[in-house]
């Protein structure tokens, strides 16, 4: 079973929360990730990802002030929680040790000549 | 500024703000927004536009479109979903109450269950026909001096004259099931087999009646197959016994040895559906019949069952009443005036005819027809024990409900007073006693099905669960509904009436404000089961009085040979033979028998020389040999046996005690009598026979004349007190000697009796399993409430223990009060239970008595069930250790 269930997008989006720190919101998060990674990222598809982790329980989210420019809506700004930082943890553990595990003729094949 | 600003495309705007989730859709709209303003700034209007459709629709997808039904709760779903996990978990937490009161529930509805599918059968005869509406069949009504008398059947030209006259009759078929004229049981074997093999079901029936019943044919043409004369038709089930993986339509069958008279096969019916009246595996035609010359155009005797099959639209009263009028006017009339039939006009006055639709044939029971009938009655009756049976069930249900209320009433008072409103609470008693009935439902319906067979077994009957019917899961979804309902209705206005604060505080007397009302249900409960103890009582009583009285013959050690006619004179010798053998005490041939399913003839008798002038007497005239009295252990009342070889004898008759009585012969020996028969033989009595039942006890003896014929279908023979295997043994030696090609088939006369009586035994058995199964659920419910008064009066019982009771002290105590009801429930009991009982006696002619005995003993058999119930509460409670109740203050 696995521990924490993060797909790859969502751990895009999740690291790119905490890159952002206090300013991560709808509008923010997919500018960074479109400057950072040059992937086109649609409102939608970071919309859905950032429910998703908020319902995981991996963000929380506060309601911030309403500008102009967002025709007097709110802005929803997210952070990591506790068992989000944990996911990014285990992600990133579980990969450390993948690439420690690769023995290194694997990626640096010599052929012996005869 | 506010000029400036450019809208987005607003149809897209509003399409997204309708799919998109509520808690959604403020914040991307904010995000949409400000990327679209940016947009517009850095590259026009046009591109934004774009960009933002594009969003837009990126953005329904299966996340952000909000969830079909509803996101906010508009129903009280979550309300429902947390009395349920309230119910499972009070369910979980008494598990000795929650079984009582779903198993106590299941085993009602499991028995109403059982009892609807047998009154559903009952009253499923004869609707499967595809003109049913338009099938009837005529019954001859008399009266006689307040008594009423049905009969069905009539003469042989009946049916045609009255086709003849009216035309909305469309088609009318005779059957002919009289065992005189050879319906019934018979030899049979194929015309290329020498083998004989006994089976059951022939009748005599017009070849139109297959078409009237609209009978579907397996092989032939129901219009055809019994056209010809000699013609017969098999059931399938029959056709495959005999003619195995063939076509038999034109094979010869013959029928009793009858090898000068061959039957053709005509067509091959399939089987009948159980719930028809018409059970036949035989039907021979009447077509070219005569059972002796003039017999079909004769109006002397009636013997033919006469269908009818009505043309559209015509009224079957209507029809009748002219029938009646008409048939009087022309044929019954002339020939009684020609017979001299003294007041014929007044006794035709009280007779007329009916139309009885095929359909009420089953149940319609007191017409004599020689079928076997359901009665309405019975359906009444066993309706009334199902409903009462599970009014006992919810009864328990109500008890144990309102006497446990004490722990659910500061639930009550804490939803209240966090604003819960009577009705919510109501609604929440309600669901759970759904909840409960729905479950035992679900019990209910396992059980039933394991009970099936025991059942059938009991009520005669062969039934199913209907599992594939697709009314099955709503019917009985909404039968648990309306159960759960009522059983839970006055415990949810009951609890739902706690006042918060008193609840809370801890005044509620604990469970007692409802006492009177579960006192008085259990006075009921013990009521409905003292009526069926004491009902069973009664039926078992009659059951014995009939088969322990003196019945006027010795049923026992006699054994009955049958199917000898296929040795036609060679009987005789038969006879001989079986005198021979040591075991042996006598044997008669006769197929007249004073038990069911033997042969009978209906004749009227007078005096000599007032045959036109007095009414005549309605009799029986059997065919015996002499040695009949003495085989059958009879006894001479007044004058002589038969004497063989005594010429005289041929007209000299016995005839029975009711018959002189009912002759008004004072001294009836060497009187001389004669009956309808037209030929004018007069017959001397030469004994009189004392009084034996030949018919159910349901009846009165009849009139009845014994002279010597030849019958030879049954041999009667008496064994002596030694080894009946052996005897047996010996007999069939006998037989085999004399039919090789039939096997020897034969019963026992006390069993044929006992036969008679099945109905009675039939209703003692159903009568125990219900009084069994009242007595279990009431003593149920008096189980969890004397466990529940237990609890309630722990501390007192303590006290009282630790301040000296004895354990005889306290058992009183807390036996007593439950006794009083039971007793209070006897007395109630009693004259209901003497009435009904008196009511169901009425039937037999011969009764037992309902003494006082039987409600002695019902008493004290009630208070010692319940007294044993309760005791081991009581003994508990008596035997606790005081300290362990006391020590929690």
């Amino acid at each position: 079973m696995k521990k924490y269930q993060l797909g790859e997008f969502e751990e895009v989006v999740l690291l790119t929360v905490g890159v952002l720190y206090d300013e991560a919101y709808g509008v923010s998060i997919k500018k960074e990730i479109e400057t950072r990674l040059t992937r086109n990222v649609s409102v939608g598809a970071l919309q859905t990802a950032l429910k998703r982790l908020e319902d995981k329980g991996y963000l929380k989210s506060r309601e911030g002030e309403a500008t102009e420019e967002r025709a007097g809506r709110p802005k929803k700004y997210f952070q990591i929680t506790a068992l989000g930082k944990r996911a990014m943890e285990y992600t990133k553990d579980t990969r450390d040790e993948l690439w420690s595990a690769i023995p290194n003729m694997a990626l640096n094949p010599k052929f012996v000549e005869e | 500024m506010k000029k400036n600003r450019t809208n987005p495309p607003k149809f897209f705007l509003r399409f997204f703000r309708w799919f998109c989730h509520p808690k959604l859709r403020n914040h991307i709209e904010g995000d949409l927004m400000e990327l679209y303003d940016e947009r517009a700034k850095e590259s026009g209007k046009r591109n934004a536009d774009l960009k933002f459709i594009t969003d837009v629709l990126l953005l329904f997808r299966p996340g952000i479109i909000k969830p079909a039904e509803g996101y906010k709760n508009l129903n009280t779903y979550g309300m429902y979903k947390s009395y349920f996990k309230i119910v499972w978990r009070n369910l979980l937490r008494q598990k000795m109450y929650s079984f009582i009161k779903v198993g106590g529930l299941a085993m009602g509805i499991a028995a109403c269950l059982l009892i609807s599918l047998f009154i559903k059968d009952e009253l499923s005869y004869d609707q499967q026909y595809l003109n049913g509406k338009r099938i009837f069949r005529v019954v001859g009504v008399v009266k006689n001096k307040g008594e009423v008398m049905a009969f069905s059947t009539f003469q042989a030209p009946f049916a045609k004259s009255v086709k003849d006259d009216y035309p909305e009759i469309e088609q009318v078929g005779r059957l002919n099931a009289v065992e005189l004229f050879g319906a019934g049981n018979k030899e049979f074997r194929r015309a290329d087999v020498e083998d004989n093999s006994y089976d059951e079901g022939f009748a005599y029936a017009d070849p139109t009646l297959l078409e009237i019943f609209q009978i579907p044919m397996v092989f032939g043409n129901a219009s055809k197959a019994l056209d010809a004369p000699n013609t017969i038709v098999l059931s399938k089930r029959k056709a495959e016994k005999y003619f195995p993986n063939e076509d038999p339509v034109g094979k010869l069958v013959i029928l009793n040895n009858d090898e000068k008279n061959p039957l053709t096969v005509g067509g091959v019916m399939q089987d009948y559906p159980s719930n028809t009246h018409f059970q036949f595996d035989f039907l021979i035609t009447l077509k070219g019949k005569e059972f002796w010359p003039g017999e079909q155009t004769s109006w002397c005797c009636d013997n033919y069952q006469t269908y009818l099959l009505l043309s559209e639209g015509a009224d079957p009263k209507v029809l009748a009443s002219k029938v009646t009028a008409s048939s009087i006017e022309k044929y019954y009339l002339p020939k009684m005036l020609e017979d001299g039939v003294p007041n014929a006009r007044e006794i035709l006055k009280n007779a007329h005819l009916e139309f009885q639709p095929v359909s009420n044939i089953h149940l319609d029971s007191e017409i004599k027809d020689g079928l076997s009938h359901g009665n309405r009655n019975t359906l009444w009756l066993f309706g009334g024990i199902a409903v009462f049976i599970l009014i006992i069930a919810c009864i328990n249900f109500i008890n144990l409900y309102t006497a446990r209320s004490a722990n659910r009433a500061k639930e009550v008072g804490l939803r209240k007073v966090t604003g819960s409103l009577r009705s919510n609470l109501i609604n929440q008693f309600l669901t759970e006693s759904i909840f409960f009935s729905i479950l035992s439902f679900v019990l209910a319906v396992a059980l039933a099905a394991a009970l099936l067979p025991f059942f059938n077994s009991l009520a005669g009957k062969s039934l199913t669960v209907p599992w594939s019917d697709w009314w099955l899961l709503p019917v009985f979804l909404a039968a648990a509904i309306v159960v759960g309902f009522f059983a839970g209705l006055y415990p949810a206005f009951y609890l739902s009436g706690f006042k918060p604060i008193e609840v809370i505080k801890g005044n509620v007397a604990r469970g007692s404000r409802s006492s009177q009302m579960r006192s008085f249900l259990v006075v009921f409960q013990f009521t409905v089961s003292i009526v069926l103890i004491v009902g069973t009582f009664v039926t078992y009583r009659q059951m014995n009085f009939i088969l322990n009285k003196k019945i006027g013959f010795d049923k026992d050690q006699v054994l009955l040979l049958h199917g000898a006619n296929t040795l036609d004179k060679k009987v005789f010798t038969l006879k001989d033979e079986l005198l021979r053998l040591p075991q042996v005490k006598s044997a008669s041939i006769s197929d007249f028998l004073p038990v069911r399913g033997t042969k009978r003839n209906g004749n009227t008798f007078w005096n000599k020389g007032k045959v036109k002038i007095d009414r005549g007497v309605t009799g029986q005239n059997w065919e015996v040999d002499v040695d009949y009295i003495k085989t059958m252990g009879m006894k001479i009342a007044d004058g002589r046996d038969f004497i063989s070889n005594k010429s005289t004898d041929s007209l000299g008759v016995i005839i029975n005690q009711s018959m002189a009585k009912a002759l008004g012969l004072k001294e009836p020996v060497g009187n001389e009598i004669t009956n309808n028969n037209g030929d004018g033989k007069q017959y001397t009595v030469i004994g009189v026979v004392e009084d034996f039942h030949f018919e159910s006890m349901k009846e009165t003896i009849g009139p009845l004349m014994l002279r010597l014929s030849f019958s030879p279908n049954i041999v009667s023979v008496k064994v002596n007190n030694a080894d009946m295997h052996e005897a047996i043994n010996s007999i069939t030696d006998v037989w085999k000697k004399f039919s090789m090609h039939q096997p020897i088939r034969y019963s026992f006369l006390d069993q044929n009796y006992a036969m008679m009586y099945q109905d009675v035994e039939r209703s003692g058995r159903i009568f125990t399993s219900f009084a069994v199964l009242a007595v279990v659920i009431a003593c149920l419910g008096l189980f969890a409430l004397s466990a529940f008064m237990v609890e309630q009066r722990g501390k007192e019982i303590s006290v009282r223990l630790v301040l000296g009771a004895s354990v005889k002290n306290v058992f009183r105590l807390l036996t007593f009060n439950f006794v009083k009801l039971v007793l209070i429930a006897f007395v109630i009991a009693t004259p209901l239970a003497w009435y009904i009982m008196n009511q169901w006696l009425q039937d037999f002619a011969y009764k037992t008595e309902i003494g006082w005995d039987i409600f002695l003993t019902t008493g004290i058999l009630s208070v010692v069930i319940a007294v044993l119930t309760i005791s081991y509460q009581s003994v508990r409670a008596a035997l606790m250790n005081p300290v362990s109740n006391l020590r929690s203050e």
